[in-house]
């Protein structure tokens, strides 16, 4: 291994550093802030390294062991992923400094879901690929039932943990019937197999179709996404916010290899499998939404609906669809942490409940109005309303969609966001609206724990509002993604 | 220097601003200041750069000041430029000049006021919007500052909004100015589909060139401008709003429906007048419409009990003159009696604002009479606002409306002028009726105070109803200002002649000498009529009142000929029907599907959450088999 290839591996070796150093300081010393410091800062140094060879590199491809590439896109992806996962962890930090047990372990299986999430960025390589993807669900599945005492979070632990297996053996059954086809494990070798598959090659299309499976459950594509609403319910919002963001992210970059990175377009047999997959997602998942009272469960659907959306680029080949996909990539991440961010803060520091029905945020303006500011704009902004980043976003895949004649895509784009707009609505309408005194939810003043996470949402309000006033940076720093 | 000319409309734009987030921490007098001081800053500014423009007049005729690119859009780019010439430089210097009289007197007028602050900051707006209206080169522009004095003029008209009676009235006048500005917009349309184009000067440039005279679409074109000009302009068959409209505090009655906005559609149809003269039909129903109106108008007035209602029929009548006017192809002695009709129209409501405060809000003449005694600056003020309205020889209103008759003689337009002959006498009439009936005669008002205070437990020394006159300087500046221009504001002349053709007068022929005389005949004839019928022997219009058919006409009169029973019964009446037969709105029910259908598929789509572990094994795994099926067996 060159030194030019452990310079390029540098941003995972400085996280699983600092996931070895959170390790080591929990089993010193127990002290909540010290042991977020140390996670934050890894992360930090991370950042620090991938953002520096984006800026002074000059972004070279670098090929490390056949395993791994670190290529532009990789490192776009790994920006993305660990700028979220500071976002997290700030939440974190405010969030579970009410919990009575043990709460440095969370910063502990957040690090390794973020290694697991930086390996599918970069990963060229089926092995890879199982590592990362193990990695990212399996920390979580911790991270879900964390607050072990209640019988919901073990629940949803365990529903995550069996799903989430069933369909890591799908997959990998997937790839290994593509493997006995063409004999190789490389997944520009997959790639190519999956855009020349014909109907003469039947275990390359039953492979297909597996991995397909296997990966929707990731990406929770209907009819793969039942466990999502509770998953999410059950998990303390920080991780909840966290399987949103960060673990879709990682493995939305692999499918983007597999699926998009071929020298020639997708096979159209495959490719109606995706648009199925696209058009129920976006559909079911907006129709669940439609009269969901939990928060956590709506965004959940919502969350289900927005990668509906996020997959129309897989039906489109070429550049600008790539870059259609880093840039709604990019404004989702900032939404889903600001309304996440909002929910987590209200719930602060974790009690006997968190803040998720729709009563609770009834009248929420006249108790927090920053904080109800903040997650109004989000909530716009999943919307898809002008002048915020979901707007820019949603946009770049309608003209992605348009530009391929994809209409049946697009149509159901459109349907799905005019019934989004109600149940987003329905929750602005909500927080402004009167509230019998006595009845509301107490939530404690912000303490300094919490100004932190304010702080980041203060932040994630102005990139948002920026992004969709002046989105053209983002479009030239998603064109990163087609460098690969 | 010419520069400056955008001062000329962001002084009221900030004085609207600040008088509106200032609302209610001004004080009567800061707001005053500033409402005032703003249009007075902007007259200023108008006299600089007017003096400026008539000592260097520009080889063009116009100076036109770019300031930045409005909008953008593929071809379609409109440039936000202004545009100074001889007929917007008129129009600012009567908006700014005879706006910043008006503002200094509702400065007075509105003393007390709940809403004070929120009345100047509407006047400024309005100011500034009429200010875009003349000054855009561009028909964009015109119609953006055309929207906006209607805005002004629905929120000064229902001013005092708490009687809901004037809430309607606005209602009204927006709805019906809406007609016309939707004719407006069409003819917009037309314009720019056909030219590519809504710059004025293009558009004067290009129009002849494509359209031959009396094409159709020329024809169809004008008509629709016309259409816009009739309902700002208060003309038949869009005139009805104007006597509502008086609901409004009457300064308002001053500015807005007498000396600018109502005379936007005289300035429309001049600024546009090269697309006019395609269009013989049309200009022939630009001088009809006048004729009509300026008759209907001064029938209506003679019958008119409301000292308000008089004036804005008046209002109608005179703007009928300048649409006659128009009509003759007589563009400059209509924006010549543009002028002097603000003058002294302006004069006459700002006094009858005064007559009106002076007698404790009362406004139906036949409870005043034998003001003059009372008050005699105002009186004088109303007198000669009269004289002029009268076309008394060598009054303001002399030279232009004998001009205006003149010139439709000479141009052979022989219908028009009659007609206008015919108006001057009825001018006379109805507008000295107002004089003998508020000022002289039986001081009726003592009736009312004798009736209101049978015992006469008066203290006081003069009754609540005795009249009482205004004595600041706020109050008598204006009016004395007004009132010398009623007087010489005929000798004023104006720079139009690079802007607006001469009328077409055939071979030097001036027509017998004694044309020029038969209006102030006409007049003085009226005036004797008003002083025989009401002053010398008032039991003839009573007597008249008491005939079956003699009273029915008066009733005709009085109802303004029954334009708004014929609406109700053409417009609203059918409307009101259709609302009540669709009152469930069966549409509405159509769209009330969709919901209902999401809601029943969001409870199926809910119905598969069921929570279980298994169920979801089992569905996951059905989607993998139904996947394979479509990949592979396709």
């Amino acid at each position: 291994m060159t030194s030019v290839q452990l310079w390029a591996l540098l941003p995972l070796l400085i996280a699983t550093a600092s996931i070895v150093a959170t390790m080591l300081a929990i089993a010193v010393y127990r002290h909540h802030r010290f042991c977020a410091s140390v996670t934050v800062g890894g992360m930090n140094l991370a950042l620090i390294a991938v953002v520096y060879d984006l800026i002074t590199g000059d972004n070279l491809a670098v090929p490390v062991t056949g395993l791994m590439t670190v290529d532009a896109a990789a490192r776009f992806g790994m920006v993305l992923i660990l700028v979220t996962t500071l976002g997290v962890l700030t939440l974190c930090h405010a969030y579970f400094e009410g919990y009575k047990r043990n709460r440095e372990e969370i910063y502990l299986l957040i690090g390794l879901g973020t290694l697991g999430a930086l390996t599918l960025a970069c990963a060229t390589h089926t092995a890879t690929l199982l590592v990362g993807i193990e990695l990212l669900s399996l920390p979580m599945v911790a991270g879900v039932a964390y607050s072990m005492d209640e019988r919901r979070a073990i629940e949803g632990g365990i529903k995550y943990l069996i799903l989430s297996a069933a369909a890591s053996a799908a997959l990998f059954f997937g790839v290994a019937l593509i493997y006995a086809h063409i004999g190789s494990l490389d997944l520009s070798a997959m790639s190519q197999a999956l855009s020349a598959a014909s109907l003469d090659q039947p275990l390359v299309l039953a492979g297909a179709a597996m991995m397909i499976a296997g990966l929707g459950f990731k990406l929770s594509l209907v009819p793969f996404h039942q466990w999502t609403p509770d998953v999410y319910e059950s998990a303390p919002t920080p991780i909840t916010a966290y399987l949103a963001t960060v673990s879709k992210l990682g493995v939305f970059v692999v499918v983007l290899r597999l699926f998009h990175y071929g020298s020639s377009p997708i096979s159209p047999l495959i490719l109606t499998a995706l648009v199925g997959l696209a058009v129920a997602s976006m559909l079911v998942g907006s129709l669940l939404a439609l009269r969901q009272n939990n928060l956590k469960r709506l965004l959940a659907y919502s969350s289900i609906a927005h990668f509906g959306y996020l997959t129309i680029v897989l039906a489109v080949p070429g550049d600008e669809s790539l870059r259609a996909a880093g840039v709604y990539l990019a404004t989702y991440l900032v939404t889903s942490l600001g309304v996440f961010g909002v929910m987590a803060l209200v719930s602060s520091p974790m009690g006997e409940r968190d803040a998720e029905h729709i009563d609770d945020y009834r009248g929420l303006f006249w108790r927090r109005p920053y904080l109800t500011s903040i997650l109004t704009a989000m909530l716009l902004s999943l919307a898809g309303i002008p002048l915020t980043a979901g707007f820019i976003g949603k946009f770049a895949v309608i003209s992605a969609g348009v530009g391929a004649a994809q209409w049946l895509l697009v149509g159901s784009l459109i349907v799905s966001s005019a019934i989004s707009i109600y149940y987003y609505l329905r929750i602005v309408s909500a927080l402004f609206s009167a509230v019998a005194a006595g009845s509301e939810r107490v939530s404690e003043p912000m303490g300094w724990a919490q100004s932190f996470g304010g702080l980041m949402l203060v932040v994630a309000m102005i990139v948002m509002l920026w992004l969709g006033v002046y989105p053209q940076p983002l479009y030239l720093l998603s064109g990163q993604l087609a460098q690969h | 220097m010419i520069s400056y000319l955008p001062l000329v409309f962001v002084f009221p734009l900030i004085g609207f601003l600040i008088l509106a987030f200032g609302r209610g921490r001004l004080s009567e007098n800061l707001a005053a200041i500033v409402g005032v001081g703003s249009v007075g800053l902007s007259a200023a500014t108008t006299a600089y750069v007017g003096y400026d423009f008539l000592t260097h007049l520009p080889a063009s005729g116009a100076y036109v000041v770019p300031l930045w690119t409005w909008m953008s859009v593929g071809t379609f780019n409109v440039e936000f430029a202004l545009k100074l010439d001889g007929l917007s430089l008129t129009m600012l210097s009567v908006i700014t000049g005879v706006g910043f009289l008006i503002h200094l007197f509702a400065s007075w007028y509105m003393r007390g006021d709940d809403g004070y602050g929120r009345f100047l900051s509407y006047m400024n707006l309005f100011v500034a919007s009429m200010l875009f209206l003349v000054l855009g080169d561009d028909l964009l522009f015109l119609y953006f500052g055309w929207e906006g004095v209607g805005l002004c003029s629905y929120l000064l008209i229902g001013f005092w909004y708490k009687d809901a009676a004037n809430g309607a009235a606005a209602r009204k006048a927006f709805v019906i100015t809406r007609v016309g500005d939707t004719f407006m917009a069409i003819a917009l349309f037309i314009l720019y589909r056909e030219f590519g184009t809504l710059n004025i000067d293009e558009l004067q440039r290009l129009a002849p060139q494509a359209w031959a005279v009396g094409a159709p679409l020329a024809t169809a074109t004008a008509m629709l401008l016309l259409g816009g000009a009739v309902g700002k302009s208060a003309q038949l068959p869009l005139q009805t709003w104007l006597p509502d409209a008086m609901a409004g505090p009457t300064p308002v009655s001053a500015l807005i429906h007498a000396a600018t906005m109502v005379t936007a559609g005289v300035y429309l149809i001049a600024r546009t007048h090269v697309l006019f003269e395609l269009s013989p039909v049309a200009m022939q129903w630009v001088g009809g419409i006048g004729a009509v109106t300026l008759l209907l108008a001064g029938f209506t007035a003679l019958m008119q009990t409301d000292i308000k209602k008089i004036l804005a029929y008046s209002t109608m009548s005179q703007i009928g003159y300048m649409f006659l006017a128009e009509g003759a192809g007589a563009y400059q002695p209509a924006v010549f009696h543009l002028m002097t009709h603000a003058f002294f129209k302006a004069l006459l409501f700002l006094s009858s604002g005064s007559v009106i405060l002076a007698m404790h809000h009362e406004q139906d003449i036949f409870k005043m009479g034998g003001l003059y005694k009372k008050i005699p600056f105002v009186f004088a003020c109303m007198l000669i606002g009269t004289l002029a309205l009268t076309a008394f020889p060598f009054t303001s209103g002399y030279f232009s409306k004998d001009e205006i008759l003149h010139q439709a003689y000479l141009t052979g337009h022989y219908e028009l002028w009659a007609a206008g002959l015919f108006g001057a006498f009825l001018t006379a009439v109805y507008s000295f009726r107002l004089i003998f009936i508020t000022f002289f005669g039986p001081e009726r008002w003592r009736q009312a105070q004798a009736h209101g205070h049978g015992h006469g437990h008066d203290d006081h020394g003069h009754g609540a109803g005795e009249p009482h006159g205004a004595h600041t300087l706020d109050h008598h500046i204006p009016l004395a200002i007004l009132l010398v221009l009623a007087v010489v504001g005929g000798y004023i002349h104006l720079p139009l002649s690079a802007v607006l053709p001469e009328a077409h007068i055939a071979g030097g022929d001036h027509g017998p000498a004694y044309i020029a005389h038969l209006p102030f005949v006409a007049s003085m004839a009226g005036l004797v009529v008003s002083w025989l019928l009401f002053l010398q022997f008032p039991q003839v219009p009573a007597a008249l009142a008491r005939g079956a058919a003699t009273a029915w006409i008066g009733k005709l009169w009085k109802n303004a000929w029954g334009f708004d029973w014929l609406y109700d019964a053409l417009f609203k009446a059918p409307f009101v029907w259709a609302a009540r037969i669709n009152r469930n709105d069966f549409i509405d029910g159509l769209i009330g599907l969709i919901p209902a259908g999401l809601r029943g598929a969001a409870s199926l789509a809910t119905a598969t959450q069921t929570g279980g572990l298994r169920w979801y094994a089992a569905v996951a795994g059905a989607g993998l088999c139904l996947l394979i099926a479509v990949v592979a067996l396709h």
